[in-house]
């Protein structure tokens, strides 16, 4: 009779006292969709920061959104799409260095996020500083990352301009 | 834009009274191989239903109970999927209804207020309400890393993948808009770290001074790791009822009141908008502050979900100046920013003025300036940044602290060298009792979440 064979690894004791603990080793890839708004992540590839609008002229907002959305929180229209004019200019809204990150970080430690208000829009998106010290009303210009894209948010970041 | 209209304003109403009656807790620790998670619930269940002088047997009081609800923050976490369904037969209270709660840091709190909701409502007369959070499965930076997945993943997560990486913006903006010192900040976690060592339950107690806490190693600047909470092991419970069963029960019931806010999960997505008032705040007070054309609020300063949960619970519990009525607040200090931020947000100070309430010894067990009884002690039970944050109980476990001091029990539960023995510890000899006066009344707490998505203001009220 064929016989159920176990075809697992045996579990690691990490330690008996006072109790016993087991390692439960695991490695997942999540399939994650961008979904509508995946015209923004192409265009960060291709040198552009897209961003939404709502067209419905009735609706009491008519700025910019960065992060886009697919659909107007006020009026439910589905939003447009419209490129930010380059150079994209930003001053500096708020700032963090990351030091201590959690696992997975994609950028060197020691960095600079940065919360940068952009003409134009709604919202103040959260970036990073490529290089220099942040301080609040700081002017900074976007870059883009199109060669070697991580096709993440990270494809584009600041950079002082003075 | 946040434009109010009639209905959204309506203040909440229960259809019949809600009181709190008993609590219990577990100590926190960061590694807790000790116990399995449901031992642990256990033992929070054990504690409420047998330590709180309630006037019927712990097998009669769990006779009465006929609904659960249990405040989960994240499977990644406790890598059990229907983690309440394992944690409710444990307890051994099927058939009974149960369900779980998640709302990020504020849990807890959405626990309670949806326990409320069963009792007003009639679902239920007598519900419990447990939470806990097993963090130590994972090392501590993939516990970041999960904990950042509650930042919006498409746009935040990966800028930082740790969550004081998204208030310490906060606290650079805060610093420069309302002229705040880091000293200030680092005077809470002094406080809160100070408390702790009166908390047999305490994960991270520690007599520390400012120099300290701002030459400690830096998580996100400015925020320094003595500024940060815990990552937690533990659990706690709350029994609520009715006003009926709530007199059956105890001598000493304690009404309860909470509301809800909500604000973007993003902080990049909050438009201006007006200041909603508290009672004690008058039309025009922050034209100053928010009517220039480029202002902002809430902004990267304030919490408009903490704002919108104090607006709705004061006028539902009928509170007219926050720090004149309430004895204790037990605040959600995730981050010294952040416990700072929520001075505003439900009124103890003003907007803009926020530190004010450390500076003047307000906030103190026994207010440094002066030497006598701080006006409104916050977090005497050392709160996220000294006793715990295993995330799903933290709303929780201020709940009972303040149910505690309400009863004038916080000596039972705080003092006894039998509680410290129990968890391993031994009671310190310098041991303080950080009990509230006995003419004390009224104690809120604040459970929140993300960079303030989620937040629960609730006041309990002494009833007898």
């Amino acid at each position: 009779m064929k016989q159920v064979k176990f075809i697992g690894k045996a579990t690691k004791i990490r330690q008996t006292e006072p109790r016993t603990v087991i390692e439960w080793p695991r490695s997942l890839t999540h399939i994650h969709t961008y979904g509508m708004l995946s015209p923004f992540f192409q265009g960060l590839k291709e040198g552009k920061l897209m961003s939404t609008y709502c067209p419905n002229k009735q609706c009491p907002e008519n700025r910019l959104w960065i992060p886009p959305r697919a659909h107007c929180p006020d009026c439910h229209t589905e939003m447009k799409w419209k490129a930010l004019k380059n150079p994209v200019m930003g001053k500096v809204y708020a700032y963090a260095q990351v030091v201590y990150a959690g696992i997975g970080v994609e950028l060197s430690t020691p960095y600079w996020q940065v919360d940068v208000e952009i003409p134009g829009l709604a919202t103040i998106p959260k970036s990073y500083l490529l290089s220099g010290r942040p301080y609040i009303g700081m002017k900074v210009r976007a870059e883009f990352r199109t060669e070697n894209p991580t096709n993440t948010v990270l494809d584009y970041c600041w950079v002082p301009v003075e | 834009m946040i434009t109010f209209k009639e209905g959204n304003l309506r203040i909440p109403k229960w259809n019949r009274k809600v009181f709190a009656v008993a609590g219990g807790t577990t100590a926190y620790k960061k590694f807790f191989p000790e116990y399995k998670l449901e031992e642990l619930v256990m033992m929070a269940f054990k504690n409420m239903l047998e330590d709180n002088d309630l006037k019927k047997s712990p097998e009669e009081v769990k006779g009465l109970i006929n609904c659960a609800v249990y405040g989960d923050f994240a499977d990644h976490f406790q890598d059990q999927l229907l983690c309440e369904a394992k944690i409710h037969d444990y307890l051994g209270l099927d058939p009974l209804w149960n369900f779980s709660v998640k709302t990020g840091g504020a849990t807890g709190g959405a626990a309670v207020l949806a326990g409320a909701l069963a009792v007003a409502s009639g679902y239920a007369n007598v519900a419990l309400v447990a939470g806990w959070e097993r963090m130590d499965e994972v090392d501590t930076r993939t516990g970041n890393f999960y904990i950042s997945t509650a930042a919006c993943k498409d746009f935040e997560t990966r800028l930082g993948r740790i969550y004081s990486s998204y208030y310490a913006p906060m606290a650079n903006r805060f610093a420069e808009a309302f002229n705040v010192s880091e000293v200030t900040r680092a005077k809470i976690a002094v406080k809160n770290h100070l408390y702790a060592c009166s908390s047999p339950y305490a994960q991270q107690p520690g007599k520390y001074t400012v120099e300290e806490v701002l030459a400690s190693p830096m998580s996100a600047y400015p925020l320094r790791f003595l500024e940060c909470c815990a990552m937690s092991v533990g659990s706690a419970a709350i029994l609520l009822c009715d006003e009926e069963t709530a007199y059956k029960l105890s001598d000493h019931p304690c009404e309860l009141f909470i509301s809800g806010g909500t604000h973007t999960l993003r902080v990049a997505d909050r438009r201006h908008m007006e200041v909603p008032l508290l009672p004690n705040e008058t039309p025009g007070m922050y034209d100053e502050l928010y009517g220039k054309a480029d202002a902002r609020y809430p902004g990267f300063e304030s919490f408009l979900a903490s704002r919108f949960a104090a607006y709705l619970v004061y006028r539902m519990a009928g509170i007219k100046d926050p720090l004149e009525e309430f004895d204790l607040v037990e605040l959600h200090d995730a981050f010294t920013i952040s416990d700072l931020q929520t001075y505003g947000d439900v009124g103890l100070r003003p907007y803009g003025q926020e530190q004010d309430y450390i500076e003047s010894g307000d906030a103190y067990y026994i207010n440094p300036n002066t030497g006598k009884p701080g006006k409104c002690p916050a977090n005497l039970s050392g709160g996220l940044i000294g006793t715990m944050h295993a995330v799903g109980a933290t709303g929780i476990f201020q709940a009972a602290e303040c149910l505690w001091q309400l009863q004038q029990k916080y000596d039972k539960f705080h003092g006894d060298p039998k509680i410290w023995k129990k968890w391993g510890k031994t009671k310190p000899r310098d041991w303080q009792s950080l009990q509230i006066p006995k003419k004390s009344k009224q104690a809120m707490w604040v459970s929140h979440a993300g960079v303030g998505s989620h937040v629960t203001v609730g006041i309990l009220r002494k009833s007898w």
